[in-house]
């Protein structure tokens, strides 16, 4: 029963990292890099909503579409600002590019502290829990995790059915190719990096309800992301799919048999230890 | 005595820069010597004058020790870490535990725990340096995080609550003991960049492959300059961990220190041998100032700083003082003028035994067989091409033999031995020598230290030199041999990894796609070369495309790959009539 317990958190806590992974995971299929400032915005925003709502008593849900949208237009400015500079530079790219997002998300998480303070906060709206068969099942986790599914749907409908989103996955795949195809890959890279801070935006949102957040743990969530990134493949975002789901489940049961401590290094662990020994990510191992 | 202010200004350009046109080297007796007063002097004032500028220059000095060792691992070779942290933190516990522990002075505990410091890089950088570019940074950024909970569980060295240390040191003495460490540091710095052996690191950064190809030991190099890099700041972690007699776990592993680390090494100049001193120098002092006003800015302002360097000066201080002739790095080892070669090449060893082996030689990647069991033999002194489209296995049967891939059956010998367990850097030094599909170059090098480097392997420094100095006149790129190789054209590119391969003292040279993109009067030139090969009795194998006119009079014997499989061998007459050859290539006539 324990096991069977511990199984169905950690896929919908799996659920909840799929969310927080995809954003990163567009950004670095089409531009190639990692933005480390991914994390920085999932916590502005929790801590923006926890104010916003503590406030004015907003449903926090309700908020979804307008910090998408907000999201989206800075996202969008902020590369063509801050990266697309860089774009040309050749080999020295990767790091110049890691540099800006890495100065990017000090930026961010200070002005979250200055504006919002950096004490850990969680918005209570979704505390129930259900009991099924036998099983708990926590409400605000079945949100997250049906949202992560969601969102991981719409992801694959927009790069699959779309013209824009093939355009984009395109790019992602073979850039040069996708310039000889008339594919305008500067705007690509704008929007893949405006909608990866759109979907960190609203992963934001959700977080603040199931965990408590604080300004300063942006790069742990960053690396959470980019752990379930790594895992499934760099890019691949259905390898991200197959590695959120893995990473939950692992997460629960060290959780569980380990305590707190472990479970809160498992990620980096995994990080290390699955990059030395399968470097081509999950999704490769499937095919 | 008069001197105009101009005339001082022009005298020190002359002294710090370094004509892009002559390769002055060797040290400058008057510029140490004015260099050394001048930090002596600095080095004086903060005892004399107030605690204030004794904590300033004991800060400065600190951050300086720490920006120069993030240099050696991040600016010199490349692997761009998040977390040099996690040996401040080691070095901090190391001599925290000692101080309460043991009873030996202050400085032999900053020198024990400097060296349980590098040797925990030696350990760590076993996992650590197997990570790649973004791998490692967040690898490094996860190891600090890692280490952070194991300590706030290891209840010897006080666990999560901390430990509070017995006694203090005076702030002279960490003044002292940090001017030692940086200045360490510094010295780690100079050496990688000004020695003979740092172009192994420096090679590492620009191409590892190219360097394992040349003869590099790249792991060795890599664990060498990561241990390098932690030495630094585990002493200085634990004079800090003195310093304030308290120490705990989110104070030895706070990555907020990397941050300020990285600012200042940027500032400075990346990879540069003064970046990291002049981006501490300027940033703390101005900082000082600066945060005393807004304190809750400090790490915002440090993140702008960061994207505004990358974005308007990405070469730093240093990057922007090289574009007025300052501060530019001189090549290692150049003498003042290109060395007159004067000995005679290296005497051809007589006979024709079979020097390189491969039998049923067959590699899959994955559900693709890129070589299908492949046998074959080169002779000493032999020309041999390989022929085969896009797509034959040329690179792959290539990439066998110098030890990149892995055969999935079947071996290759080297001669009579099988190399299979050998690495790649020593099968260039048992005289594989091999060039790349597209040229491979140490761009931050010049056309002289990319060959020095090859030629280094065996050899003492003088005769390192004078091998470097023949390769390049054998290829004649003695005139250009101080520039960087992303100026020469396709074929001089060419010629040059030739010149690396040669440095080398081969017997046999693989030459990956030799003529391809060359213009006729370049592959004139490749074949020359080519033919040089033989008289030093130098195996060549040539892995060809299409450009098979130019390549096919020079050849001893020709082999045909098809898709991973041997299809024709025989002299060039025979092979390019075989009906099956033209089938390959042209397809079937019906």
């Amino acid at each position: 029963m324990i096991v069977l317990q511990l199984v169905v958190n950690g896929v919908l806590l799996g659920g909840t990292y799929i969310l927080l992974a995809q954003g990163l995971n567009l950004v670095f299929g089409v531009m190639g890099i990692v933005n480390l400032a991914h994390g920085s915005i999932i916590t502005f925003v929790g801590v923006f909503t926890y104010w916003l709502v503590t406030q004015t008593n907003l449903n926090p849900l309700l908020l979804m579409p307008l910090v998408f949208v907000v999201a989206l237009v800075i996202g969008g400015v902020l590369q063509r600002l801050l990266l697309e500079p860089l774009a040309k530079l050749g080999s020295r790219r990767e790091l110049l590019s890691l540099m800006v997002t890495f100065g990017l998300s000090y930026v961010i998480v200070e002005m979250a502290i200055n504006l919002f303070g950096s004490q850990y906060v969680s918005l209570p709206n979704l505390q129930e829990t259900w009991t099924f068969a036998g099983l708990a099942i926590n409400e605000a986790l079945v949100v997250a995790g049906v949202l992560g599914a969601v969102i991981s749907g719409c992801l694959h409908v927009w790069l699959h059915h779309t013209a824009s989103g093939k355009a984009l996955l395109a790019t992602s795949q073979n850039a040069t190719g996708a310039v000889t195809c008339g594919i305008d890959v500067r705007r690509m890279r704008g929007i893949s990096f405006a909608i990866g801070s759109a979907l960190a935006a609203i992963a934001g949102v959700l977080l603040i309800l199931i965990l408590p957040l604080s300004a300063p743990t942006a790069d742990t969530l960053t690396i959470l992301a980019f752990v379930i990134v790594a895992l499934g493949g760099l890019g691949d975002y259905k390898g991200a799919v197959y590695a959120g789901l893995l990473l939950g489940l692992v997460q629960s049961g060290v959780g569980y048999y380990l305590g707190g401590d472990v479970e809160v290094i498992v990620p980096y662990l995994l990080l290390i230890g699955f990059m030395v020994l399968r470097p081509q990510g999950l999704g490769q191992a499937a095919r | 005595m008069n001197l105009p202010a101009r005339q001082v200004g022009q005298w020190i350009e002359r002294r710090l820069s370094a004509p892009a046109t002559a390769g002055v080297s060797g040290p400058r007796p008057l510029s140490i010597a004015i260099l050394v007063a001048l930090i002596g002097c600095a080095g004086i004032v903060p005892l004399v004058t107030s605690a204030y500028f004794l904590q300033l220059a004991t800060d400065l000095l600190t951050f300086a020790a720490l920006a120069y060792s993030w240099n050696v691992i991040s600016g010199c070779t490349g692997y761009l870490s998040f977390g040099q942290v996690s040996f401040f933190g080691i070095g901090a516990y190391a001599t925290a535990a000692l101080v309460m522990h043991t009873a030996v002075p202050w400085y032999v505990d900053a020198v024990i725990g400097a060296a349980i410091g590098g040797v925990s890089a030696a350990l760590l950088g076993t996992i650590m340096l197997r990570l790649r570019g973004i791998m490692f940074a967040l690898g490094m950024l996860g190891l600090a995080r890692i280490l952070m909970v194991v300590f706030s569980n290891w209840d010897f060295i006080g666990g999560a609550a901390g430990l509070t240390l017995p006694a203090q040191l005076t702030p002279v003495a960490v003044y002292l003991a940090m001017w030692v460490a940086a200045l360490a540091a510094f010295g780690l710095n100079y050496f990688l960049l000004r020695s003979q052996w740092g172009l192994s690191v420096i090679g590492v950064r620009d191409e590892e492959v190219a360097a394992a190809a040349i003869g590099v030991p790249t792991s060795w190099a890599k664990t060498v300059a990561f241990i390098m890099s932690a030495l630094a700041p585990a002493a200085v972690g634990g004079l800090v961990a003195w310093n304030r007699s308290f120490i705990d776990p989110p104070s030895a592993f706070d990555p907020t220190l990397d941050l300020q680390v990285i600012v200042f090494a940027l500032f400075g100049g990346i990879g540069t041998l003064w970046g990291p001193a002049l981006g501490t120098v300027i940033l703390v002092i101005v900082g000082e100032q600066f945060w005393a006003y807004l304190p809750e800015l400090q790490l915002a302002l440090y993140g702008v700083l960061v994207i505004a360097v990358v974005l308007a000066f990405p070469g730093g201080i240093v990057g922007v003082a090289n574009r007025f002739g300052w501060l530019r790095r001189r090549p290692v080892a150049a003498p003042a003028v290109f060395p007159i070669v004067s000995r005679p090449p290296h005497p051809a060893p007589p006979g024709s035994d079979t020097i390189i082996e491969v039998r049923d030689l067959t590699v899959r990647f994955g559900g693709l067989v890129a070589l299908n069991n492949i046998s074959l033999a080169v002779r000493r002194g032999e020309m041999v091409s390989i022929i085969g489209a896009n797509g034959a296995g040329k690179t792959t049967l290539f990439n066998a033999i110098t030890g990149f891939v892995k055969p999935s059956e079947g071996g290759v010998f080297y001669l009579g031995k099988s190399v299979s367990d050998i690495p790649s850097h020593r099968r260039a030094h048992q005289g594989i020598a091999r060039t790349f599909q597209i040229p491979r170059l140490m761009e931050s090098l010049t056309v002289w230290e990319n060959t020095l480097l090859a030629a280094r392997h065996g050899r003492r420094k003088d005769t390192a030199v004078e091998q470097a100095a023949w390769a390049l006149h054998t290829v004649k790129l003695d005139n250009l041999w101080l520039e960087p190789p992303g100026k020469l054209s396709p074929g001089q590119q060419r010629r040059l990894e030739m010149a690396r391969a040669l440095a080398l003292e081969p017997t046999v040279i693989l030459l990956d796609e030799v003529m391809a993109g060359m213009t006729r009067d370049e592959q004139g030139e490749i074949r020359e070369v080519l033919r040089h090969f033989r008289d030093l009795g130098v195996a060549a194998v040539a892995g060809v495309e299409h450009i098979i006119a130019a390549i096919a009079d020079i050849s001893d014997r020709m082999i045909v790959l098809d898709r991973g499989k041997k299809i024709a061998e025989g002299v060039p007459e025979a092979v390019l009539r075989d009906p099956v050859v033209i089938e390959s290539y042209l397809g079937k006539v019906s």
